[in-house]
């Protein structure tokens, strides 16, 4: 008798087996980004006015090289040591002068220029000002990060709002990008770094960002800081484009009169080649 | 006077950074200039090039003093979008113009370095810039006339 039970029940699941092979799988529905309905542009403007051009405190980032310098492992301790050396010295060693993006947490915590913030439902998205790609979204739909992003200079960002400050968490930055202290001083994170930031309103025209950087190939423990920028209302103070490339050339005619760009020497530090 | 180019060299290495000189740009430290002292050029715009990130004079030199020889020299500033908020234009200084300008030179003596302050002879007007002078909020900025 369980032998004949058997035997139907294999032929059972033969038969549907034979059942799901006529009829193809389902294909699964893509994730949209959903368009987005009147209530959720008037949500924006329930967020905190963050309009306006952000300039940096560049003397707080020179200040935070002696009073507040990551918590480096050795190796990354000898080699900031090394490159301030070469800085004071003279011959600043050239991090940026590929005028590849300055990417994170780099352009957070050394840029020397301007960025704004703009909201669009489900994102805040940073610009920048110099690199030419100076971006990063941050998604605030409530995605969470993709199981195996690619890396990328400004990594993936998911982003949340409590009451108003924008709590950001930050992962798959390419190893490459710098931990950077100056211009011309600047650990590569070497990978499985995660940066944590809350960006808020200190006070009605001054940004805090404040960042907490694991990146445990360089770092001892969690480094924290906050970075200080200003806000400015002036169209004098509108962001302008800026292409670091640009400085490879010079305008320059062709032989047909057409304008030109012309590749220009330049020196190690990047500066352009003095005339000889 | 001594060569830096092999520390710099060797220095790009340690960075795990491609040593060759040519072609690196330009968004950079500026510490290559000496921030200690500054030189005084008096000659003639040839050229301003105007781009990012380091807008750049071209001045030919006419007054030629010891340690500061003649001919053409280039002078490096800020980007454009921090001269402009430091009330700066394209057009504030031209080619042609009679002009002496206050240099902080490469430490290696060629000729090149940063600039400290432009004067126009034809009106006597002087022009520099301060980034770090941009450290509160809502400034109005006032352009150069």
């Amino acid at each position: 008798m369980n032998k004949l039970l058997s035997t139907v029940l294999v032929g059972c699941l033969a038969l549907t087996g034979i059942e799901a092979l006529a009829q193809p799988a389902a294909k699964p529905k893509p994730v949209i980004n959903p368009p987005p309905v009147a209530k959720d542009w008037a949500d924006l403007a329930k967020l905190p006015d963050w309009s306006g051009v952000w300039n940096p405190k560049i003397t707080d980032q020179d200040a935070q090289i002696k009073t507040n310098m990551p918590p480096w492992t050795l190796p990354a301790a000898e080699y900031i040591k090394f490159q301030l050396a070469e800085e004071r010295a003279g011959r600043p060693p050239p991090l940026f002068t590929n005028c590849l993006p300055e990417a994170m947490p780099a352009w957070m915590l050394v840029t020397h220029n301007s960025m704004e913030l703009l909201f669009t439902p489900g994102r805040v998205t940073m610009l920048g000002e110099s690199d030419g790609a100076r971006l990063r979204r941050i998604y605030t739909d409530g995605r969470p990060h993709p199981e195996d992003p690619d890396p990328t200079f400004h990594g993936h960002s998911i982003g949340h709002w409590e009451g108003e400050t924008l709590v950001i968490d930050t992962v798959a930055i390419l190893p490459q990008t710098l931990i950077a202290i100056s211009e011309a001083a600047g650990q590569p994170n070497n990978g499985d770094m995660q940066i944590k930031e809350r960006i808020y309103l200190k006070e009605k025209d001054i940004m805090h960002v404040e960042l907490e950087i694991t990146a445990p190939k360089v770092l001892t423990k969690t480094w924290k800081t906050t970075r200080i920028f200003f806000r400015q209302r002036a169209r004098l103070y509108d962001i302008v484009e800026g292409v670091c490339q640009e400085g490879y050339f010079r305008p320059d005619k062709d032989k047909h009169g057409n304008d030109i760009f012309v590749a220009i020497p330049h020196a190690v530090g990047g500066n352009r080649e003095p005339p000889k | 006077m001594k060569s830096s180019s092999k520390t710099i060299a060797a220095g790009a290495a340690m960075l795990g950074l491609v040593a060759a000189a040519w072609p690196v740009a330009a968004h950079h430290s500026t510490t290559m200039f000496d921030r200690e002292k500054f030189i005084v050029l008096e000659g003639t715009v040839k050229e301003l090039h105007w781009t990012n990130p380091h807008v750049a004079i071209f001045v030919e030199n006419a007054a030629a003093k010891p340690g500061i020889p003649d001919g053409m020299w280039v002078v490096e500033l800020t980007s454009p979008g921090n001269l402009v908020r430091s009330g700066w234009t394209r057009t504030l200084i031209k080619p042609g113009e009679k002009v002496t300008v206050e240099v902080h030179q490469l430490r290696d003596g060629s000729k090149g370095g940063g600039l400290r302050k432009i004067t126009l002879a034809s009106t006597g007007q002087s022009f520099n810039y301060n980034i770090r002078d941009q450290e509160r909020p809502n400034l109005e900025g006032t352009e150069y006339k």
